[in-house]
This record gives C-alpha cells, sequence and structure tokens, in this order.
C-alpha cells in the first residue's frame, strides 16, 4: 500500500515540469492592457522549456514539448503546429550540447540562451513571414526576444524552486 | 538503440507539426473545431488569471478619475445643457426621417446584440491578432459577427465553440472591413496589416481624405451595422492611409457580439409585393 502511494506521489512530480510549463504558457494569455505590450509578450514557454531540458531532461520528453506547443498554438491563435516545431528544435539543440550546458553557471546558460531567444525570434519572424506570405515587420519580435531574454532569471528563480521539490524527494 | 529511438520520436514529432503547420489552415473544419474545443477547457481557467489584471486597470482607472473629478465636473456640467438642447433636436428628426423612410420603404437594418463577453485571452504576439472571448455557440454566437465595444468597432467572431470564440481584431493582416467616410459617405476598405494602425484602402481616384476624418462601418458585407465608429485618420503619406481605432485593443474587458440582419416592412398599399400569401395567388 505504502509503495503505491510513493508510485502515485513520484508520477505527480513527474509531470510538474510539464504543469510548470503549461502554467507558463497560460500566464502569456491575459491582455496585459499595457500598449505595445501585447505584442511582445516574453515566450515565458521558450525559457521553461530550455530549463527543462537542460536538468531534467527525461522528464520533458519529446511528446510533451510537442504538446505543449500544440496548446501555446490553440491559445494563442497562431498556426497550428508552429510553436510545437519551434520548441521541439530547442530541445534538439540543448539535447545536442549533452551535459555542457548542465555544467556550468548560471550566467553561462544565460549568455546561451541570449542567442538561443534571438535565433528563436529570427526563426518565428521567418515562419509567420512564410505563412502570411508576407515579410512582418521584424522589430517588433526583436522586442520579444529581448524580453524574455531579460525575464529569463525570474523563469529559472521560479522552476529552479520547482525543481527543488522534485530533488528532494526523488533521488 | 535508445540514440535510435530518439531520433525517431524527434524526427516524427518535427514532421507532425510540419504537416500540422501545412495542411492544418484555420478553414480545415476538423482542426477549427479541436482548436475551440481545446480552447474551451482552458477559457475557465484563463477567465480566473486575467481577473486580477482587470481589477488592476480598474483601480489605475480609477486613481486617474479621482485626480481629474473637479475640473471634468464642470465641464460635464455644461456639455450637459448643450446635449439637452441637441436632444429635443434630435428627437424631432428621428420622427421625421422614421416616417420619410416608411413612405420609401426603406429597408432597414435590424441591430440586436446577441451577447456581452469578456475578453480573457490575447493572442499577445506580433505576427496574429486575436483574442479569446468567453462566449460561444452556447449563447447564439456563429461565426463572422461583428464584435464591438462601447467606442468602437473591435473585429469579427472566427472560430466559435460550445462557449468559448477566437475574435480576429481589426489589426489582423487577415481583416477587411468596409467603412466610409462620415463626412462624404465615401466607402472604402479597412485593411489590418498587423500594425497599431491599420490601413484604409480603395480610395476612389479623385477623392480627398484628411488628417483627423472620422471613419465609420458602411454596412457592406452584412457583418458590420452601418455607422457605428471606427476611428480616425491620423497619418497620410500618399497612398497609405492610416487609422487610429476608436476602441483600444491592447486593453479591452468586456465585448458585444451584435448581428445584423435587413429587413424589409411590407408595405400593405404596394401593388408590387410578392402575394405569396395570398389564398389562390
Amino acid at each position: 500500500m505504502k509503495v503505491q502511494e510513493t508510485k502515485t506521489e513520484r508520477g505527480i512530480r513527474a509531470v510538474l515540469p510539464f504543469l510548470s510549463t503549461l502554467a507558463l504558457i497560460l500566464l502569456m494569455q491575459p491582455q496585459y492592457k499595457i500598449a505595445y505590450f501585447n505584442n511582445m509578450v516574453p515566450f515565458l514557454s521558450l525559457a521553461a522549456v530550455y530549463y527543462w531540458c537542460i536538468f531534467k531532461p527525461r522528464l520533458m520528453p519529446v511528446s510533451v514539448v510537442f504538446l505543449l506547443g500544440l496548446i501555446q498554438d490553440i491559445l494563442s491563435g497562431g498556426p497550428l503546429g508552429m510553436m510545437a516545431l519551434l520548441l521541439i528544435l530547442v530541445r534538439v539543440f540543448v539535447l545536442s550540447q549533452g551535459r555542457r550546458l548542465l555544467e556550468r553557471e548560471f550566467l553561462f546558460n544565460w549568455l546561451v540562451f541570449f542567442v538561443l531567444a534571438l535565433v528563436f525570434g529570427f526563426v518565428t519572424w521567418a515562419v509567420a513571414s512564410l505563412y502570411l506570405r508576407e515579410a512582418q515587420n521584424y522589430w517588433t519580435i526583436l522586442g520579444q526576444s529581448m524580453l524574455t531574454i531579460v525575464i529569463f532569471p525570474a523563469v529559472v528563480w521560479i522552476l529552479g524552486r520547482v525543481r527543488r521539490l522534485l530533488v528532494a524527494e526523488i533521488r | 538503440m535508445k540514440e535510435l529511438r530518439y531520433r525517431f520520436s524527434t524526427g516524427f514529432f518535427i514532421t507532425l507539426s510540419l504537416a500540422l503547420l501545412v495542411f492544418g489552415s484555420n478553414n480545415n473544419s476538423v482542426v477549427n473545431r479541436i482548436r475551440a474545443d481545446v480552447s474551451g477547457i482552458f477559457v475557465p481557467l484563463l477567465d480566473v488569471i486575467s481577473r486580477p489584471l482587470e481589477a488592476a486597470d480598474d483601480f489605475i482607472e480609477w486613481t486617474q478619475n479621482l485626480a481629474i473629478v473637479f475640473s471634468e465636473n464642470k465641464q460635464l456640467r455644461e456639455e450637459n445643457n448643450r446635449l439637452r438642447q441637441a436632444q429635443i433636436k434630435a428627437s424631432q428628426l428621428a420622427i421625421d426621417n422614421q416616417r420619410l423612410k416608411r413612405l420609401l420603404n426603406v429597408g432597414e437594418g435590424q441591430v440586436e446584440t446577441i451577447a456581452a463577453a469578456r475578453v480573457v485571452s490575447d493572442s499577445g504576439s506580433p505576427f496574429f491578432k486575436s483574442v479569446l472571448i468567453n462566449r460561444g455557440t452556447e449563447d447564439g454566437l456563429k461565426n463572422r459577427q461583428a464584435v464591438i465595444n462601447e467606442d468602437g468597432i473591435v473585429g469579427r467572431t472566427i472560430n466559435v465553440g460550445a462557449s468559448s470564440a477566437r475574435v480576429l481584431l481589426a489589426t489582423d493582416i487577415n481583416s477587411r472591413i468596409p467603412v466610409k467616410l462620415a463626412s462624404s459617405g465615401i466607402n472604402m476598405i479597412l485593411e489590418g496589416d498587423n500594425s497599431a494602425f491599420p490601413r484604409l484602402g480603395f480610395l476612389p481616384i479623385g477623392e480627398k481624405v484628411a488628417v483627423g476624418d472620422l471613419i465609420l462601418t458602411s454596412g457592406y458585407g452584412m457583418v458590420f451595422p452601418p455607422d457605428l465608429p471606427v476611428g480616425q485618420v491620423v497619418k497620410i503619406d500618399g497612398d497609405d492611409i492610416r487609422i487610429k481605432l476608436s476602441a483600444k485593443l491592447h486593453n479591452l474587458n468586456y465585448v458585444s457580439i451584435v448581428g445584423y440582419n435587413i429587413i424589409r416592412r411590407p408595405a400593405a398599399a404596394d401593388p408590387k409585393e410578392p402575394r405569396s400569401e395570398e389564398p389562390g395567388g
């Protein structure tokens, strides 16, 4: 009986990366009532997927990343599959680095994220422009990438607390 | 083996995303239904999340109003006097207008407010401008209905689920709204291009538009009722005419969904009326 309980507990903890990323995706949705900010809500999901793929890649498998991207696409009204594709590519990038990102200090990860967010913004712009068959304004997406970079430490701090829940219980 | 499985699953999901991107366009009814259903699941949650933001916004507005309450009061008293005079004149004109329309048997548009809804989410993207509202087919909404607020037009419904609907904003690149110049009645099209200031297109050759001109809906296209406020011309650069919308699309709390139908009153004395209802006719 006791064993089963811990199993369910473990199951619940295993979905924490998914739930925390989903929560951040939901936080991206409301209207923040600030002019221009509505055009460039930070890519919180990018920060979360990046974080979990570095620290707990097994709890953030490609199917989960796909599902999260799809939910974001549906809620934000963008083309179906766009965020799913881009977030999977982020996962592929992080995993290709092996343990290189895991063993470095925060500042190094932030620097990698800086470049990643800019590339992510550019690819988003390219996919959207292709999808809409018209070159879009790139200044707003640059702003969106910048805001994402600025808010990254806060996201890492929050997800770090979530991860502590994981680490403390499952060894 | 593990490496192979990783490669296979990643490749599979990348292909799936690409396929969705290419084939799952907005015209696909299955995709639309899934979108609407999934949105419907999250709308109650988004509704809760967006409440504190609305409260904060209300509080800011309240403090701002508090600061100007005295100067505004005096101004409002004067305006009230003026409006009372205007109201008398307007009611006389309305009676006149109604009588003349009856004489001409003008088909009159019937505008009905179908529902009021809360805006619970915003696309948050520079490339796709839409919001999610917490009303759907259960409240009588359909696709292609006009969405307005107290300031003017907001957009139209594009994907309606049971209890939620997506509203394409007037600034979206796919939005086209028939409008007219308030002063002269010249018909034009308001074309969104994902910028904050949509473009006015199809100005007839020889006609002039000036900065500050008021733009209203024309009622063509049967989505928006005529004479709703749209916005004001703010910039003219050759052919590029830009409009500032009356409604603040970055700050939407409540919106109304309105239906628009033309009804023709059967004129009893008119012999040209169809006689289908007459016995033996």
